[in-house]
C-alpha cells in the first residue's frame, strides 16, 4: 500500500496505490482507477472501495483509489471544485497509474457520481480506457441535483458561492449548475463495459449495454447510524470477478 | 490559505496512515503542541462532514502542525497483527502514533481531539502519557445523572403518547425512578438507543478512573455537548455531576450547545467549533 499526493501544485490529490498479487497467467499488467461518490456517499462508501481495492489487488490487478480535488484528503474545498475539474482529475489519476506500473491501457470502475464522471472519461480517453464498470451510476445529473437539494438550506449569507448545503457539504451554484447539465453517456463506451446495480427497482437503461442486478445494500448510504455504509460482498465481488 | 500536507505512515510497521498539516507559520510551532485528531466511530480520518480536514487546515494557519490518522482496521490503516483487544488496540495505536510524530518530527506535547468514540479515546489514553497535555472531548460518553432523567422526562412528559404510557403506567420514567431507588428492572432497556452500560458502576468507575487520570497529568479539557446526543447528555453539568470527584478546577472549558448536531453538520455550526477549538488551543495551552 503507498498513500501518497500526485498531481500539480496547485492541485495535489490524495491517492491510495495498492499493488496486484503476481498472477501466474502472465495476462499482462491490469490496472484500474477507482472514482469515488461525493459528499456524503463518498464518506459512507469509503470503506466498500478500500475493500474492492483489496480483492482486485488478489485479482492481480494494481488500483489507485484516489480523492477528487476538494474532497476527502485532496487540496481544495468544495466551492473551488467543478465537475470538470474531478473529470481531469481522473485523467490526471489514469496517468499517475500508468506511470507507476507501465499499463499500456487502463480500466475505470465508478460509483454512484464517480460512475458517470468515469463513464465520460472513458468515452474521451478511449486510447487509455479500455474497460470500465459503472456501479450504480448517476444516470441523470438533473435527476440526482433534485435528489441532493430535497431539505437542502440554501447556504447562508455571507459564505461565498452561494448555492446550498447537502448534508453538511457546500454545493455552489456553478457546480449545481453543471450537475444539471450531467448526463451519463451511453455510446463510445469501453467495449469492455459492465453495469452493476445493487439497488432495487426498474433502473434507467444504459443505451445497449445489460444491467447486472446483484443483491447487496448500498455502499453509499448509512448503516445503522454508523456513519459509514455497508460493504455489499456480492457487488464487490462480481466485480473482482468480471475482471478476472 | 496555502497549505502542503504530507502523507505519514506511522507505527513500528507503518500501518498506521495519517496526514500532517504543517503549520503555515512555522514559527512558534515548536513551542506549541501537536494536534491530533482521532477517528469517530469507522469513520475515516477526514471526519464526518469533513470536519477533521477543515479543522486541521484552520490550526495550520494558527501555526499548529496537525495531524488526522487511521486507527488500525480503519480508513486505509492496516489492521494490527498482535491480536490486542480492541480498546487496547486503540491506545497501542495513539502511542505509536505519537511515538512516530516524535521520532521523526520532534513533536514534544499534543492535544488529542475526538468526536464520539474519539473523545472516548483520547481522554481514556490521555492519563496514560504525560506527553498529552490537552483534550477536546466532542460528545464524549457520561453516565446518565438524576438531573439527566428529570430533564428527559420533564421533555417527554409534554407529549401525548407519553401521558398515554404515564396513564397506563408504562412510562420509562417510573420504571427509571423506581431503579434509581434500588428496585425494578433495568429502566434503560425501555430506551431507544440508550447506553445503559455508561452506567453500570463498571463503567462509571472506569470513565471516572480516566478523567482523574487524565486531569491528574496537567491536561486542560474543552468539552463540547450538542443537543443532538439528547438520549446520553442533556445539560451542560452532566460532566460535571456525573464525575464529582474530578477536580478539573478552572482546567475545563465545559460548553452545552443548543441547536446543534452530534456532527456539526451545518457550514455554521462546523465554522464555530473549528473556530472554539482554535480559540481555546491559544488560550488555554500554554505555548
Amino acid at each position: 500500500m503507498n498513500p501518497f499526493f500526485f498531481g500539480t501544485r496547485q492541485r495535489r490529490l490524495f491517492g491510495v496505490y495498492t499493488p496486484g498479487r503476481a498472477t501466474a497467467a502472465g495476462a499482462g499488467t491490469r490496472a484500474v482507477v477507482l472514482c469515488a461518490p461525493w459528499g456524503q456517499e463518498y464518506l459512507r462508501a469509503h470503506r466498500s472501495l478500500r475493500q474492492l481495492g483489496a480483492l482486485l489487488n488478489q485479482a492481480g490487478v494494481h488500483v489507485l483509489r484516489f480523492d477528487y480535488f476538494g474532497t476527502g484528503d485532496s487540496a481544495g474545498e468544495m466551492l473551488d471544485a467543478s465537475l470538470a475539474g474531478w473529470e481531469q482529475d481522473i485523467e490526471t489519476a489514469i496517468d499517475e497509474l500508468r506511470d507507476s506500473t507501465d499499463a499500456a491501457r487502463v480500466g475505470l470502475v465508478g460509483l454512484r457520481l464517480g460512475g458517470t464522471l468515469a463513464a465520460r472519461v472513458a468515452q474521451r480517453r478511449r486510447k487509455d480506457v479500455d474497460a470500465l464498470v459503472l456501479w450504480d451510476p448517476v444516470m441523470s445529473g438533473e435527476a440526482y441535483l433534485r435528489e441532493l437539494l430535497v431539505d437542502a438550506p440554501a447556504r447562508a449569507a455571507g459564505l461565498s458561492g452561494g448555492g446550498h448545503e447537502v448534508m453538511g457539504f457546500a454545493l455552489g451554484e456553478a457546480m449545481a449548475a453543471e450537475l444539471q447539465a450531467l448526463a451519463m453517456p451511453v455510446q463510445e463506451l469501453p467495449a469492455r463495459t459492465l453495469v452493476v446495480r445493487s439497488v432495487q427497482g426498474p433502473g434507467e437503461p444504459l443505451g445497449d449495454l445489460a444491467v447486472e442486478q446483484v443483491e447487496g445494500q448500498p455502499a453509499w448510504l448509512e448503516d445503522h447510524h454508523s456513519g459509514a455504509g455497508a460493504v455489499p460482498v456480492k457487488v464487490l465481488q462480481r466485480i473482482a470477478q468480471w475482471w478476472s | 490559505m496555502g497549505v502542503n500536507e504530507q502523507v505519514l505512515r506511522m507505527g513500528p510497521r507503518k500501518a498506521l496512515v495519517g496526514i500532517v498539516t504543517p503549520a503555515v507559520e512555522a514559527a512558534g510551532a515548536g513551542e506549541r503542541p501537536t494536534v491530533v485528531v482521532l477517528n469517530s466511530g469507522i469513520i475515516h480520518r477526514v471526519g464526518a462532514n469533513r470536519m477533521s480536514v477543515q479543522l486541521c487546515r484552520a490550526l495550520a494557519g494558527q501555526g499548529f502542525h496537525a495531524v488526522r490518522f487511521d486507527l488500525s482496521g480503519i480508513g486505509d490503516s492496516e489492521p494490527r497483527e498482535d491480536g490486542l483487544a480492541l480498546l487496547d488496540g486503540t491506545l497501542a495505536d495513539i502511542r505509536e502514533a505519537l511515538d512516530t510524530l516524535e521520532a521523526t518530527r520532534g513533536c514534544k506535547r499534543f492535544v488529542l481531539v475526538g468526536l464520539c468514540s474519539g473523545a472516548d479515546h483520547a481522554v481514556v489514553y490521555a492519563g496514560r502519557d504525560p506527553r498529552v497535555v490537552g483534550l477536546v472531548l466532542l460528545d464524549p460518553s457520561i453516565p446518565h445523572t438524576p438531573r439527566y432523567y428529570l430533564n428527559h422526562y420533564a421533555r417527554r412528559a409534554t407529549r401525548l403518547s407519553s401521558w398515554m404510557n404515564i396513564a397506563r403506567g408504562k412510562h420509562p420514567l417510573w420504571q427509571a425512578l423506581g431503579q434509581r431507588m434500588g428496585g425494578g428492572p433495568a429502566a434503560e432497556e425501555a430506551e431507544e438507543g440508550a447506553r445503559a452500560d455508561l452506567d453500570t458502576p463498571q463503567a462509571r468507575a472506569f470513565l471516572s478512573q480516566a478523567y482523574l487520570a487524565a486531569q491528574a497529568t496537567g491536561n486542560h479539557f474543552l468539552v463540547v455537548l450538542t443537543a443532538e446526543r439528547e438520549d446520553y447528555h442533556n445539560y451542560r453539568e452532566q460532566l460535571l455531576d456525573a464525575f464529582p470527584e474530578v477536580p478539573f478546577g478552572d482546567r475545563l472549558q465545559l460548553e452545552y450547545w443548543e441547536d446543534t448536531d452530534h456532527t456539526f453538520t451545518p457550514e455554521g455550526s462546523r465554522g464555530r467549533v473549528v473556530e472554539r477549538i482554535q480559540v481555546w488551543l491559544l488560550a488555554a495551552i500554554p505555548g
